[in-house]
This record gives structure tokens, C-alpha cells and sequence, in this order.
């Protein structure tokens, strides 16, 4: 981990602290799809970052956001959960690339097909964690569920894109 | 001993992993019990700050509709407030009839154009037949009178402005001398076409006691407006002992370049109010 790394989860976290709280706070389609955007900061935390490192970094994300949303908590616990599967997901999902430490977690690194699946994995579980923890009880099943739903195909389109944008103004 | 330190150092993630969720969820449950004590919370100065920001960017936005509803709710306690004034009998032994004390309704509408300095001047708004907008109902603004419909179409309608060469609205002048003595000061409001912020008042009887500076307001006589809505106040008055009335300059209330939102007036017992006018004439 040198200083670059550093600074550049630092900024991210701002970045997509920042817009998840002013813009994406605001942004419920059919009060039904949410969008948790600040997900990407774990989710392209780069594979060099040691486990320790990323659950902090998780847990530090976690609580600014639940600062802003008033749930003091919910959202650190369900950051730290993703910061520990992260590991074991990118070594189930790319098995073939052996150490997880030599996989580039980019488009252009994996390939769009697996990044998509890898972006839809993360978020499918940290939404489904989210939502039922929120919801607190099973009675809402149905209703808690379709939330999941619209919510990870939303998050994951806002991600993905976010990702390839914010790339390509890094290139320019 | 150090077996047993190398398998908590293997599983260190582990333990960090549990220690940061049971803190999350030691968090969660007190949120739950004392959630607004607590120093993750909103209340907190600079996430208050940030977050009274956004909102008023928001608020910002929705502002059109804010204004909407506002016009909305005052339509109706403008309603009310009519209804409640026409209920109230003034002279001992008038009952008012609830029919006639609720006969007004008010339909809030937008401006689309209007022009003021015109011989005659007209103002679009956006409410037609299909809201209940038809010739002839009256047009106030939450400053005061506005004017009259003069044609209308399904979505939209034509206003004739209180600024026009034919238009002249019945009115009133209150002040403390008159109520006292039990009189009443009637007069016809009309416009000289020289400047929108003036209106005339005429046929006021000269021996009445008019000061500058009282209100005139629409009259009871009045089947288009309800009674007591706002023109303006007196700005000067000359009197010339050779004529039988007053000459009077109003300064109207209304400031026609700013108008947004304004009220169109159905008076629903107009019918037969006029029909049984016309049935006295022509005798």
C-alpha cells in the first residue's frame, strides 16, 4: 500500500460519499428501487489492499453514510459484511486466476461479462442483508423482496456506469 | 500457547470482521431505543448543515408545485371565509339563507400573459369551460380585484383587465365615520386609461364623508365579486362645490405587471339574480 492507494480510496470515499448523500438520497424510482452507489469504494478497493485494511475502510464508509441517513448501524454492518465476502466472492468467481491478489478489478481487467457479474453479486448481497436487517422482520417477505430486487438491478446499472465514466475521465 | 496465537492470527479478519459488526449492531440497537441522542445521527452540526444544503436545493426545485398547492388551499379558505361572512347577519331580524351565503366558488388559475398599459387590457389565464370558467365570472388575485372573464375556450380564457375602457366594477368606501353613522359610500370604479397603478371612483355623493386614504372595496350590490374584496385605497380627492359628487383617485392594490396565480369567481346564483333584474325592467 503506497500513497497513491491511499489517496485514492480517500478520494473515492468522498466522491461516492458525497453523491450517494446529496444526489442518490433523492433518486427512488416508484418507491421501490433504491440506489446505494457508495457500495463501488469496497467494491474497487484494488486486490492489493489487505483484508483488515478494507474492512476498516468499509467500516469508516459505513458510518458516514448512516450518518446521513439517520440509521446508525445499518449500513457500516452491511459494508463490513461485503468487505469480508469480497474475498472469497472474487476467488469463487475467478477461480482460475489462482491468488486473488493478481486479479485487476476493472472493465478492462476482467472483461465486461464477468465485471457485470461480479458488480451484481457484490450488490445483490449487500442489498439483500440491507433490506431484511432494516426490515428487521420476515413478515414483509414479498414486499422486502421485490425491493431487493429493483434495487440491485438499479445500483448495479448506476455503478457500472459510474465506474466506466469515472475511468474514462481518469484516461483523459 | 503459540498454536493457539497462530490460529487467532489466521483468523484475524475474522475476529476484526465480528468486532466492527457487533459494534454496528451495539449502534443499531441503541438508534432504535434513544434515536435522537445519539452522535451518529443528524443532529450531529455539520451533517445537519450539509443536509439543510441539499434541501434547499430541493425545495428549490419543487417550488412550482409549493406555489400550486398554496394557490390551491387559499382558493378554499377563501371559500370558507366568504361563506362565513355572508352567514353573519348584520341587521337584527335578516336571517341569511345558507344558499345564497354559499353561493361563491373559487377556481385558482395562472397567468399566461397580461398587459397593463393598454387603452384596454387584457390578461390570458389558464383555466377554461372544462374547469368551470365561463364569461362574465370575476377574477381576483390574493391583492385584490382583478377583473372580469371575457371569453373563454376549453383550456384557456380571456380576462377582461380592470385596466380596460369598458370594464367598471361597483365598490364601496370603508372608514370609521361612515360605519359609525350607518351610512353607506357607493360608487363605480373605472378606469381612465392613463396609468395602470390609478382607478377612478365614481357617483360618490358629495355629502358623504370620504377621507384620503380609506379602502374601497367591491360592494354588496355586486353579483360578480363577493363583497368586500379589495380595490385600492383613495389617493386624492377633489371637491368642487358646483358638482354633486366627489372626484376621486384610487390607487389600486393590484399590481398587474406581477400577477401569478389569480382566483376566477362563480357566483352560482347569478341566474336568477339577473333574471329577476331584467323582469323588473322590462314591466
Amino acid at each position: 500500500m503506497n500513497t497513491q492507494t491511499i489517496l485514492r480510496i480517500g478520494g473515492s470515499i468522498i466522491i461516492y460519499t458525497l453523491l450517494q448523500v446529496f444526489i442518490l438520497r433523492n433518486l427512488v424510482v416508484f418507491d421501490l428501487a433504491f440506489c446505494f452507489v457508495y457500495i463501488s469504494v469496497i467494491l474497487f478497493l484494488p486486490s492489493s489492499v489487505p483484508t483488515t485494511t478494507s474492512l476498516l475502510v468499509a467500516f469508516l464508509l459505513g458510518i458516514l453514510v448512516d450518518m446521513f441517513y439517520n440509521t446508525a448501524g445499518l449500513h457500516s454492518s452491511a459494508a463490513v459484511l461485503l468487505a469480508y465476502v469480497r474475498g472469497f466472492i472474487l476467488k469463487v468467481l475467478f477461480p482460475s486466476r489462482g491468488l486473488e491478489n493478481e486479479i485487476v478489478i476493472s472493465v478492462e481487467g476482467m472483461g465486461v461479462e464477468r465485471f457485470i457479474r461480479y458488480i451484481v453479486v457484490m450488490t445483490f448481497i449487500h442489498h439483500i442483508y440491507l433490506f431484511f436487517v432494516e426490515a428487521g422482520t420476515i413478515n414483509f417477505f414479498l414486499n422486502t423482496s421485490f425491493k431487493v430486487l429493483a434495487s440491485v438491478l438499479f445500483s448495479s446499472l448506476v455503478i457500472f456506469l459510474l465506474h466506466v465514466y469515472l475511468k474514462s475521465l481518469r484516461n483523459t | 500457547m503459540s498454536q493457539l496465537l497462530g490460529i487467532l492470527y489466521k483468523s484475524r479478519h475474522f475476529f476484526l470482521f465480528l468486532i466492527l459488526q457487533i459494534f454496528s449492531f451495539y449502534l443499531m440497537s441503541k438508534n432504535n431505543v434513544y434515536w435522537d441522542v445519539s452522535f451518529f445521527n443528524s443532529t450531529n452540526t455539520i451533517v445537519a448543515k450539509s443536509l439543510e444544503v441539499s434541501q434547499n436545493a430541493t425545495e428549490f426545485i419543487n417550488l412550482g408545485n409549493v406555489n400550486k398547492q398554496l394557490a390551491d388551499e387559499n382558493a378554499a379558505l377563501r371559500k370558507q371565509l366568504t361563506d362565513i361572512s355572508e352567514m353573519i347577519s348584520i341587521v337584527d331580524g335578516y336571517q341569511p339563507d345558507s344558499v345564497k351565503a354559499h353561493r361563491f366558488e373559487f377556481t385558482p388559475a395562472k397567468v399566461i400573459s397580461s398587459t397593463n398599459d393598454l387603452t384596454n387590457n387584457f390578461i390570458t389565464i389558464d383555466k377554461g369551460t372544462d374547469d368551470g370558467v365561463k364569461p362574465g365570472m370575476g377574477v381576483i388575485s390574493p391583492q385584490g380585484v382583478v377583473g372580469q372573464v371575457a371569453y373563454s375556450n376549453r383550456k384557456y380564457s380571456r380576462v377582461y383587465s380592470i385596466l380596460h375602457s369598458q370594464m367598471q366594477v361597483s365598490s364601496e368606501i370603508l372608514n370609521k365615520k361612515l360605519r359609525a353613522d350607518d351610512k353607506v359610500a357607493l360608487g363605480i370604479s373605472k378606469w381612465e386609461g392613463n396609468n395602470p397603478k390609478y382607478i377612478d371612483l365614481k357617483n360618490v355623493d358629495r355629502f358623504k364623508s370620504v377621507f384620503k386614504g380609506d379602502s374601497i372595496v367591491t360592494s354588496m350590490q355586486n353579483p360578480i365579486f363577493p363583497p368586500r374584496i379589495m380595490i385600492g385605497k383613495i389617493s386624492d380627492i377633489s371637491n368642487s362645490s358646483a358638482e354633486a359628487f366627489h372626484k376621486i383617485t384610487v390607487r389600486m392594490s393590484t399590481d398587474f405587471s406581477s400577477l401569478i396565480y389569480v382566483y376566477v369567481v362563480k357566483n352560482k346564483l347569478i341566474d336568477s339574480q339577473v333574471e329577476v333584474e331584467t323582469k323588473v325592467e322590462t314591466k
